[in-house]
């Protein structure tokens, strides 16, 4: 079907007022639009603004999720700030941060990276977990200084390097895991065997053996701590085994 | 996938962990080892958490069969619960390089139980080449015997099947049925042609062994040999198998057409005498063609050969023969014939994929009703109305709750019905008045427990018939 602006003006009015529970039927010419856009650059063009248009104060919450569903899909760089401008806000952080993860452009991540130092509590680990699933090396300092903010920070920011499994993520998990204790440590731990996996499936095994055994060292003879040990020491056999069958 | 098998893994290690397992595991493991020797050393530790990571190792990793070969060779010095616990991980490791090792154990242990996890896993690693010695081992008293069937059953091997079969024929007398179960288990369809002429051997209970398997094996070729079987059997019990394997092939196998076909060819080409004796089962494949011989032989003036007519008829699977009963039932004068077809109507007017639609089983349920002479048949078809699980089934079966004779047959179907939540959940407000009726109607504390249940919106389990 081709793409016509004109026939989109009705349903992006009547998106600005959509809510949950009404009909949806007429955001159908929208979503047509969006699959129409494909391979039509000035189409997606003009999709996109309209839909950034959506996420000004003003349209609802509903309408808001839907437009950060759609540019999940179409979403470039030109978007990006208007998607960035929700990251704040309670109601729609997490919608934002559903497009910013998919919009591919490097932008996308820089925006994110840029909310981690401005929002706080649980917006600011959801930032976090978005970074982690960019898999965001270069945002592994900011993210390493947060493994001594409070408990549920640290614990979100030890599971983001562990996502991100790069090198300096696992250095920085190393560096906190002396001095963490409790849920803290067994994040750590956790996320400190990610960046393991990563590296025995690159076939790096000595440093994937290295980060094994300092876990396994470190918990020894600490009968909390057993089942992480056992874990280390499963690992450490895995790293002298040449058949990796995990 | 560590991580995967760390959760799990933790989950394994934290009941050693609960009940007081501290000791620290403090291993030096070396990754510039010999991953092999590593492994061989956590299967020798006292530690039930270190072995648990070294048989991990034996299922899912250390490649080769060389690798295999060196684990499988200490399992003869091991203590009996690490045998066979080794035993367990090199049969899920999969590699047959450590048959001769499992081998070596079968014959040289004198644990059962060890014994019977050599057998297990040489169900899982072995070839045809076991088949033998898992024969043998079917022999012996459980757990070895259990051990021995399994491990025939999952045996892979192309000559596997042929040498069951063999052993089904020619084996150990008392063995020969079981051998016959295995096929079936193995789904060894390639035995079918075997088992056809076991259908008739001299032994009953190999007899009835194959004809159970047939039913379940047999296909188009195995038709007429099946046929010779009813026609030599010489028990009911037997009668009722192979005529179960009749119908089953003519019904259910991948050519139940042509398998029909031949099944009416060898009717036909029968003597009088083994027309009779096929007669019940041509009745309950049904289709044209039976339908054909069966009016023949119901409008013949021989009473003998109208009465084994009738019996085929009212044996019918479906309801497409419904017309053809409803006129017999009009124009008999008899009074035994015409119960045995108006029972034929009260089994077939309800039954699930019977060939007609819901509203069409109802208008049979009602011509049936209307056909009936006796309470006791009335009765009988108010209790099978539930089989048609529509709103219209349910009113036609209420009225009759108010009525003393009818009344727990009726409760029954009325309660039978309401177990679908569907259909009680789209008509609540009926339902309910009704399941109230029935609780103050029915002497039946089961029925009374169910409608007070369906009434809360709860559901009831059916006690399973042992």
């Amino acid at each position: 079907m081709a793409y016509d602006p004109a026939s989109l003006d009705a349903p992006f009015k009547a998106l600005a007022a959509f809510d949950w529970g009404h009909d949806a039927a007429p955001l159908a010419a929208i979503d047509a639009a969006v699959i129409a856009a494909h391979g039509d650059a000035a189409a997606r063009d003009d999709v996109e603004k309209r839909l950034a248009a959506i996420l000004a104060p003003g349209p609802t919450r509903a309408a808001k999720e839907y437009a950060c569903r759609k540019l999940s899909m179409i979403g470039t760089a030109a978007c990006v700030p208007a998607v960035a401008g929700l990251l704040g806000d309670a109601d729609n952080s997490h919608m934002a941060r559903f497009a910013l993860e998919r919009i591919a452009d490097p932008e996308a991540v820089a925006a994110l990276r840029a909310a981690l130092g401005a929002v706080s509590g649980p917006l600011k680990i959801g930032v976090m977990s978005s970074l982690a699933s960019r898999r965001d090396a270069a945002s592994v300092p900011a993210i390493a200084a947060l493994l001594k903010a409070d408990q549920a920070t640290a614990v979100a920011a030890a599971k983001a390097l562990g996502a991100i499994q790069s090198p300096e993520a696992a250095e920085a998990l190393a560096g906190a895991a002396g001095a963490a204790g409790g849920p803290l440590a067994a994040a750590i731990a956790d996320a400190r065997f990610e960046c393991a996996e990563a590296l025995l499936r690159q076939n790096r095994r000595a440093e994937a053996a290295a980060i094994y055994k300092a876990v396994a060292t470190a918990a020894a003879g600490k009968p909390e701590s057993r089942l992480i040990e056992l874990s280390a020491t499963r690992g450490l056999v895995a790293c002298a085994d040449t058949l990796a069958a995990f | 996938m560590i991580r995967l098998f760390v959760r799990s893994f933790a989950s394994l290690c934290a009941a050693a962990v609960l009940a007081g397992g501290c000791a620290s595991p403090c291993f030096a493991v070396d990754p510039a080892a010999d991953p092999v020797a590593t492994v061989i050393t956590l299967l020798g530790s006292d530690d039930a958490d270190l072995r648990a990571i070294g048989l991990d190792r034996v299922r899912n990793g250390l490649e080769g069969p060389q690798a295999t070969t060196a684990i499988a060779a200490i399992v003869s010095k091991a203590a009996p619960t690490r045998q066979i616990e080794l035993v367990r991980a090199l049969a899920d490791r999969g590699d047959g390089a450590a048959v001769p090792a499992v081998l070596a154990l079968l014959l040289a242990s004198p644990e059962a139980e060890v014994r019977a996890a050599a057998i297990l896993a040489l169900g899982q690693l072995g070839s045809g080449t076991e088949v033998a010695v898992l024969t043998k081992s079917l022999a012996a008293q459980d757990p070895e015997r259990a051990a021995a069937r399994r491990a025939l059953e999952r045996l892979k091997g192309a000559d596997v099947g042929k040498q069951v079969a063999e052993a089904a024929r020619h084996g150990e007398p008392a063995l020969r049925p079981t051998f016959i179960d295995i096929l079936v288990a193995r789904r060894e369809r390639s035995a079918a042609a075997d088992l056809v002429s076991l259908a008739t051997d001299g032994d009953e209970r190999v007899r009835l062994a194959a004809l159970v398997a047939l039913a379940k094996l047999g296909g188009t070729d195995h038709v007429g040999g099946l046929v010779d079987a009813l026609l030599k059997t010489s028990s009911a019990g037997e009668r009722a198998e192979a005529e179960r394997a009749i119908v089953a092939v003519c019904t259910q196998s991948r050519d139940p057409g042509r398998a029909t076909e031949i099944f009416m060819e060898r009717f036909k080409a029968a003597s009088e005498g083994e027309r009779e004796a096929l007669l019940p089962t041509l009745g309950r494949i049904g289709g044209p063609a039976a339908l054909a011989v069966v009016d023949g032989l119901i409008a013949d003036p021989d009473a003998a050969k109208r009465r084994f007519g009738l019996k085929a008829i009212t044996r019918w699977p479906d309801a497409t023969v419904a017309k053809r009963l409803v006129v017999l039932v009009g124009e008999t004068q008899d009074p035994a014939e015409r119960a045995q077809l108006v029972g034929a109507l009260i089994r077939i007017a309800p039954l699930p994929d019977n060939k007609l639609d819901d509203r069409q089983k109802l208008e049979l349920v009602k011509q049936t009703m209307a056909l009936c002479a006796t309470d006791e048949e009335r009765a009988r078809l108010i209790e099978r109305v539930n089989a048609i699980r529509t709103v219209d089934a349910f009113r036609f079966v209420l009225p009759f709750v108010d009525n003393a004779t009818f009344a727990e047959p009726a409760c029954k179907s009325v309660v039978e019905l309401a177990h679908h939540q569907k259909l009680r959940d789209a008509h609540k407000d009926e339902f309910v008045k009704a399941l109230d009726k029935v609780i103050a109607t029915t002497k039946n504390p089961e029925l009374v427990e169910r409608a007070e249940r369906y009434k809360q919106g709860k559901t009831w389990e059916r006690k399973k018939s042992s």
